[in-house]
């Protein structure tokens, strides 16, 4: 198997994570292309990676990546595949926020500032609504809606979102899918 | 804001969840409700900062670390970000394949629904400061309705949305 150096692995997350848009799904679909291509990684280490990357709390992308760059270089490789990704995105928002607190003293910047906030609004709930599709896949649809209703409707009796998540966790236990 | 508690703040977010915006109920829940460093409206700018440029839909936390505290607040939004990343590591070395086990798989999707419901809730209070007119409407309402319904990436999205504020604002 081609040995990968530091230099190129870094290069090749800080290219791919950088210009993919539409956020994880995307950005993995297009490592797993360059990586196996390269052979830095045999189809079986991607698919532990991209299995385990689902159940990895927080951002899927950057478990896979940590993964990826572990299989492939050790923790280095790890630690360079997440900086590598997120570094100059990271910036990025840093300078749009900036951009966007301007707004309040510009008042054409503040008219463009809101029409992107109510866009981001609706892409956030339908991005809980395909959430919710997603899971419709083995199994009762009604189950996945049920729980995600409860969760909405939990939340309006004073429960924290922390309660809520551990309620849920502690359901799913006995959750048996078809 | 001490930077360690925000940090800890938004670890337990990222923590706690298992897609880009699902940490977002549990920080609003902190943030602005509890310890009042944030508002919806600075929230609300977060996401759409997010949104405007590449790279992953959780990145909104290195915006929310940078409006609570500058630029150290960023670099611990970014470290909030990516500290879950790493859990993966110990999941290989123990888990492996059994990642497919029933139990686990049934948990994950639980905690995933209820992310997603929660975020729905979270969505309320955040349309309250962001809705306001029928312009915002209009567009909240057609960047739900072309997410759902096609493949158009959210950064064409929020671009034209925004020309479409700087033309309102032109007429």
């Amino acid at each position: 198997m081609p040995r990968a150096s530091l230099r190129d692995l870094s290069l090749l997350f800080l290219r791919i994570g950088n210009t993919t848009l539409g956020g994880g799904e995307p950005t993995i679909a297009a490592l797993q292309r360059e990586l196996i291509r390269r052979g830095w990684l045999t189809p079986e280490q991607f698919g532990v990676a991209f299995a385990l990357a689902r159940i990895t709390p927080g951002t899927n992308m950057l478990a896979f990546s940590a993964a990826a760059g572990w299989y492939i270089l050790g923790l280095t490789g790890a630690l360079c595949g997440v900086l590598a990704v997120t570094i100059p995105s990271s910036l990025l928002v840093v300078w749009l926020t900036g951009i966007c607190e301007a707004g309040a003293q510009i008042a054409w910047l503040g008219a463009v500032v809101a029409a992107t906030i109510a866009a981001a609004l609706g892409i956030m709930a339908a991005a809980a609504l395909l959430l919710i599709r997603s899971q419709f896949g083995s199994g009762h649809w009604a189950i996945p809606l049920l729980i995600a209703a409860a969760a909405f409707g939990l939340r309006f009796l004073g429960l924290t979102p922390i309660e809520i998540i551990a309620l849920a966790a502690i359901a799913g236990l006995f959750w048996r899918q078809a | 804001m001490n930077l360690l508690l925000l940090y800890l703040l938004l670890l337990k977010a990222t923590l706690t969840s298992f897609s880009g915006l699902a940490s977002l109920p549990v920080l609003r829940s902190d943030l602005v409700l509890r310890y009042h460093v944030l508002t919806d409206r600075q929230l609300n700018t977060a996401v759409a900062a997010g949104r405007m440029g590449p790279g992953p839909v959780g990145n909104y936390v290195v915006s929310v670390g940078y409006q609570i505290a500058g630029y150290p607040g960023a670099g611990a939004g970014w470290l909030a970000m990516i500290t879950p990343a790493f859990v993966i590591l110990l999941l290989i070395r123990f888990i492996g394949r059994r990642a497919e086990h029933p139990r686990a798989r049934g948990m994950v999707r639980a905690i995933i629904l209820a992310g997603a419901g929660l975020l729905l809730s979270a969505a309320v209070p955040l349309a309250h400061d962001a809705i306001r007119g029928p312009l915002p409407l209009f567009i909240a309402s057609a960047s739900l309705l072309l997410t759902l319904l096609t493949r158009l990436d959210a950064i064409w999205i929020v671009l034209c949305a925004g020309l479409l504020g700087l033309a309102a604002f032109s007429v």
